[in-house]
């Protein structure tokens, strides 16, 4: 590897490695590796402020024993945009459903029987100064009785930006699937220059309460009417005007009593109690599709900093 | 009749200074916002719902923080040297504390959260120490005496923490000093957070005319209660992740176990619907 004075270090099945650097103005991506069944994807752009990394799985979903560990690294001054190709399907728990036999990380081996089939995803972002990581993939699919946990820790110098959207949809609507998952675990964890200022954890399961059945409330009941619910968290300089807009829109919206709700609801609260931590939004939709049209135009004026083009691929 | 069920008693008052009766949790939001359909069965769905998320949330901290006070009193007992060496105590329920902060972000719930905090450790030093002044008390033992003045000087401590806003003073962990200090075990503080949640959302419901006041307290006593109940026993095992100082908690940060034993938000509908309570035309909570 060109540049680089470290050894490559081991990876296990699932693992991934991206650092995108810059010198004299210029970027590259100096680490670029991914095992089976991650796979990364990067086209080549006429523009080099922004490089785009498509993260994908082979088979296009995750399935029951999947572990997923990918470590990113945005150097200095340089713009990563991670998009996904399609939603990322969770399919139910099943023992050994890969074909392909690869050596297994420390985490599958050692998983607790009840744990032994649900998918992991862990993700490590190191966005440095004057970096800006824009990750705004698909949303997850969690089909009938699938588990799937995903662990996002973003570690941010004080000057970088991050645009960071994670979001769920209730199912497969041909199959009437609706909020049917096992279990859907979440955590998006952002430090600034070393410090946590931020924990999202959301936690959705379908579980038998007991006996009572006036006590069980499935999933679907309690997030009704709602087929698809967003977090984004926004911070720095890139996305100040952003935060500028959202702030003023929200401030703008006044609720006269219901006798429905609304198709699209959404929420904005700030990060901690110093600006600079930057935003939450939630954005919660009858349709995917509504939800999708709302974050393209709430993030347009990333435009300016992405380009039209690379922007354009983002919410497709 | 023993201290703790006088003290449960007394926590139990609705009387109590705690600010709490300020706080919808998201109630008036969500009927303004037009959900729960038709009256009858808005208040039992919403209390649900919000018992078992609230439950999930922040049962964690209101139980690590007790054990961090118990760990005070212990140390105490024990007749340990530093004994007036509150800091490292203090920085560890701050630690809790800010954990809390960084995982509740939602504007309304954290101003709701840290004045209810504020006004309990207030209620302890200004109500629930003993009086200068304690005349024809023949029975307090010396010990306990001295007890006593060990937690008030903790939780004054803890409150300058908060009022110099170098701790953020939420709720769950206040309410965890609180008891800790008071003696009450930590499954009777639990539980009792829990019930003063659930009555406080039907005391809500009675002010927002969707329940009358008899309606309230059947709800409590027949449909509450069984909630609550199933609530606390599926969340009070769970932790934190930040070790307490006997260092007996397993310490795995982001490690399997935390899918399983920590705090999360469960109702995403609910968190949206408190974070826009501000955004009605009129209302008549607070948060």
């Amino acid at each position: 590897m060109p540049g680089s004075s470290t050894s490559i270090s081991k990876i296990q099945a699932g693992g991934g490695r991206i650092t995108l650097s810059s010198h004299g103005g210029k970027a590259w991506i100096s680490e670029f590796s991914a095992t089976y069944p991650l796979k990364l994807l990067s086209p080549r752009l006429s523009d080099n402020a922004v490089a785009i990394v498509y993260v994908l799985t082979y088979g296009g979903g995750l399935v029951g024993g999947d572990c997923i560990e990918l470590t990113v690294n945005v150097e200095s001054a340089t713009k990563l945009l991670l998009l996904s190709q399609g939603s990322t399907k969770v399919f139910k728990d099943r023992p050994q459903q890969r074909l392909a036999s690869v050596q297994r990380s420390d985490h599958a081996s050692r998983s607790t029987p009840g744990q032994a089939s649900a998918t992991l995803q862990n993700m490590n972002f190191t966005v440095s100064s004057q970096a800006a990581l824009f990750l705004l993939p698909d949303p997850v699919t969690c089909f009938r009785s699938a588990s799937y946990s995903q662990i996002q820790t973003f570690h941010a110098s004080k000057d970088a930006t991050l645009v960071i959207l994670d979001w769920i949809t209730s199912g497969r609507k041909s199959l009437g699937e609706d909020w049917v998952l096992s279990r859907y675990y979440s955590v998006n964890e952002v430090l600034i220059a070393g410090k946590r200022v931020a924990k999202d954890v959301m936690l959705l399961e379908n579980n038998e309460f007991n006996s009572d059945s006036r006590l069980n409330r499935s999933l679907a009941e309690k997030l009704s009417p709602f087929a698809c619910y967003a977090t984004v968290i926004l911070r720095g300089p890139l996305v100040e005007e952003t935060i500028v807009q959202l702030t003023t829109r929200y401030g703008g919206i006044s609720i006269m009593q219901r006798k429905a709700p609304e198709d699209l609801l959404w929420s904005l609260s700030s990060i901690g109690s110093d600006k600079e931590n930057g935003v939450v939004v939630r954005v919660a939709g009858k349709e995917t599709e509504m939800v999708k049209d709302w974050l393209k135009n709430t993030l347009r004026s990333l435009e300016q900093h992405i380009g039209v083009d690379v922007y354009r691929r983002a919410f497709v | 009749m023993d201290d703790e069920t006088f003290l449960l008693l007394l926590l139990s008052d609705s009387n109590l200074p705690t600010g709490s009766f300020v706080a919808s949790s998201g109630f008036e939001s969500y009927i303004k916002h037009g959900f729960g359909g038709d009256q009858n069965n808005r208040t039992t769905m919403f209390m649900r719902d919000s018992i078992s998320a609230y439950a999930r949330s922040a049962l964690a901290f209101v139980s690590d923080t007790h054990r961090i006070v118990q760990d005070v009193r212990r140390d105490f007992e024990r007749g340990s040297e530093q004994k007036s060496d509150f800091d490292k105590y203090l920085q560890k329920i701050k630690e809790v504390d800010d954990l809390y902060d960084a995982m509740t972000l939602n504007d309304v719930t954290k101003r709701a959260s840290k004045s209810q905090g504020v006004a309990l450790l207030t209620l302890y030093s200004k109500g629930l120490t003993p009086p200068l002044a304690l005349t024809g008390v023949k029975n307090r033992k010396e010990t306990e005496i001295e007890v006593n003045s060990y937690m008030t000087s903790l939780v004054s401590q803890y409150k300058s923490l908060v009022r110099a806003e170098s701790a953020p003073g939420h709720l769950p962990i206040c309410w965890g000093i609180l008891t800790s200090a008071l003696g009450l075990t930590s499954e009777r503080s639990q539980y009792l957070h829990i019930f003063l949640h659930a009555r406080s959302l039907l005391s809500v419901s009675v002010r927002l005319n969707e329940i009358g006041p008899y309606n309230a307290q059947q709800t409590l006593l027949y449909i509450s209660r069984s909630v609550i109940e199933a609530e606390v026993v599926r969340c009070k095992d769970l932790r934190t992740g930040i070790p307490s100082s006997t260092g007996t908690e397993s310490d795995q940060p982001d490690g399997v176990d935390d899918k399983s034993r920590g705090p999360a938000n469960t109702w995403p509908l609910g968190e949206i619907l408190a974070a826009r309570h501000d955004l009605q035309h009129s209302r008549i909570f607070n948060s």
